[in-house]
């Protein structure tokens, strides 16, 4: 009987947040601090994205860059996540940088040339307990655009 | 020409006796007396296998849809779950959708922690289906010997969906009607939901697999994937095979219709092993959209291994989380990941853990002792017959 109650009483416990927002926080405080590590002093807006692939899947995005603008693209993922792949392409599709040998926190640097809508690519290559939460910043460093 | 009458009257009548036992009566009434001959089993008829096959096709159907439906329905209780778990647990009656009773509910959030289950990166729904007292004409009755699951996909890549019918027998400890509550079995209902977690249990517990190892499960049904844990072994029997004296009929009849690698597996043969373990894996997968998995869970049914339901299960136990996610994440193909992860040959493997199941059999021609020596004594006679014949020939 009185397992019974315990039993009821877990029942009956208040419900709160979901779960799995554990990996997605992880993700989201690690690439805080990164952005916070490159020290951007520019106006233009850090541009975010964030999701989960398993293993060998990716994801893209667009954005568009400002000529003459430094950047610094960084990926972050959860601690489940051994290595991530990180790849810049141009308008058309083409690869202009890829970083692959940083593990789970590859680093693009970038200076346009020309203002246009670039590919951001990420592949998670490896990741031991799947799905492997990520997140990407675009971060424009110091100078503002001409 | 008396003597040829004589032999041709016996043959006729063995004859007769071989048809009687062997050939299947049509058009005769039932006597109601037990047959003669044990091998013989009622069948039904090649209509009533239609039908049933009918039925099946809308059973399948119809859950198919159901879950789809409940994917989408089932989002704002995922999003109302307690932190620090990852399971939500609805009940579902007649196509209504209602909080699940608080026992139910208990119990299945016991079977989650005894899983070793927390915040887990795929979180698990469980609909528990309840019985209902009516039987709509309509349609065929429900399968309670069946569950359906939804495996994350690229719609929703964290919610495995089970649904676990707990049939007329479960049900009535949950009526409504305070006289007709029964005390509940707590400890047989929360087994019950461990092992009807199925699938989504390792997709909780081990996250999504790996392409090669996911294919290799959805092809086969995920039979050796159907209990992340079912406790110690020799406590729970799940065929005949197990619980039947070989020196019974119905042994071998529970053996001979197991596919011939299952049966080479219960002779300790590695190779019949290996290849009823990696039946289905392939180069290239293919895992249909959405992946659906109906899963048949009556008692003694075995499709390619005995106690494969725990097969994986207890490769996970032998070789620690951190080899088995290796496996269960690797590109490799399946059979090279499964024996770096086991540390030895998979035929082998698999032999050793079949013998702690089932006493290995057996297999080729091996008369009987009783056989043997009535064929020896038959030989003997024919030779003294003829070597008495031969030593009183005269010749005239």
């Amino acid at each position: 009987m009185r397992a019974f109650l315990v039993l009821l009483a877990i029942a009956a416990m208040p419900t709160a947040l979901s779960g799995q927002r554990r990996w997605e926080q992880q993700v989201q405080s690690r690439l805080a601090r990164a952005v916070v590590a490159v020290s951007t002093s520019s106006r233009l807006p850090v541009v975010k994205r964030s999701g989960m692939l398993n293993t060998d899947e990716r994801a893209s995005f667009q954005t568009t860059l400002v000529q003459g603008v430094p950047y610094a693209i960084i990926a972050v993922c959860d601690d489940d996540c051994s290595r991530l792949q990180l790849t810049l392409l141009s308008a058309s599709g083409s690869e202009i940088a890829k970083e692959r040998d940083s593990e789970s926190l590859p680093t693009l640097h970038f200076t346009p040339e020309a203002t246009a809508a670039y590919g951001i690519r990420v592949v998670m290559e490896g990741c031991r307990w799947n799905p492997c939460w990520y997140a990407v910043a675009v971060v424009p460093l110091g100078r503002n655009p001409p | 020409m008396a003597s040829l009458k004589r032999w041709a009257l016996v043959g006729l009548g063995a004859c007769f006796a071989l048809a009687l036992a062997y050939l299947p009566p049509r058009g005769a009434k039932p006597s109601g007396r037990e047959s003669l001959f044990l091998a013989q089993s009622p069948r039904g008829t090649p209509a009533r296998h239609r039908a049933q096959a009918v039925a099946d096709e809308w059973r399948a159907a119809d859950g198919s849809l159901r879950l789809l439906r409940a994917r989408r329905q089932l989002k704002a209780w995922v999003r109302d779950a307690s932190v620090g778990t990852s399971l939500v647990v609805v009940s579902e009656s007649a196509g209504v959708w209602i909080a699940a009773p608080p026992v139910a509910d208990s119990a299945t959030r016991v079977a989650w922690r005894q899983l070793g289950l927390g915040e887990t990166k795929v979180r698990v729904a469980v609909i528990i289906q309840l019985a209902t007292s009516f039987a709509a004409r309509d349609r065929p009755l429900p399968d309670e010997g069946s569950a359906a699951y939804l495996a994350p996909d690229s719609t929703d890549r964290t919610t495995c969906i089970a649904v676990v019918s707990l049939a007329r027998y479960w049900t009535r400890f949950f009526a409504d009607d305070p006289r007709d509550l029964v005390r509940v079995p707590l400890d047989v209902l929360v087994q019950s939901l461990k092992a009807g977690l199925g699938p989504c249990a390792f997709y909780a517990a081990y996250g999504t697999p790996g392409k090669s190892v996911r294919g290799w499960l959805v092809s086969r049904g995920w039979d050796l994937a159907l209990t992340l844990d079912a406790g110690a072994r020799g406590r729970q029997y799940n065929s005949l095979i197990e619980m039947v004296d070989p020196s019974y009929p119905l042994y071998w009849e529970a053996v001979y219709s197991l596919p011939p690698t299952a049966v080479a597996c219960l002779a300790s043969r590695p190779d019949g092993c290996r290849a009823a373990v990696l039946a289905g894996a392939s180069d290239d997968p293919a895992i249909s959209f959405p992946d659906i998995l109906p899963i048949d869970r009556r008692w003694g049914r075995v499709p390619r291994l005995v106690e494969g339901q725990r097969f994986l299960g207890d490769v996970a136990r032998a070789v620690g989380r951190d080899r088995f996610l290796s496996f269960w994440t690797s590109a490799l193909p399946v059979d090279t990941a499964l024996a770096a992860a086991l540390k030895r040959p998979v035929g082998e493997w698999t032999a050793d853990w079949q013998r702690d199941f089932v006493r290995p059999i057996r297999l080729g021609p091996a008369p009987p002792l009783g056989g043997l020596v009535i064929a020896l004594a038959i030989a003997a006679l024919a030779v003294a017959v003829v070597a008495i014949t031969a030593a009183r020939r005269q010749v005239r």
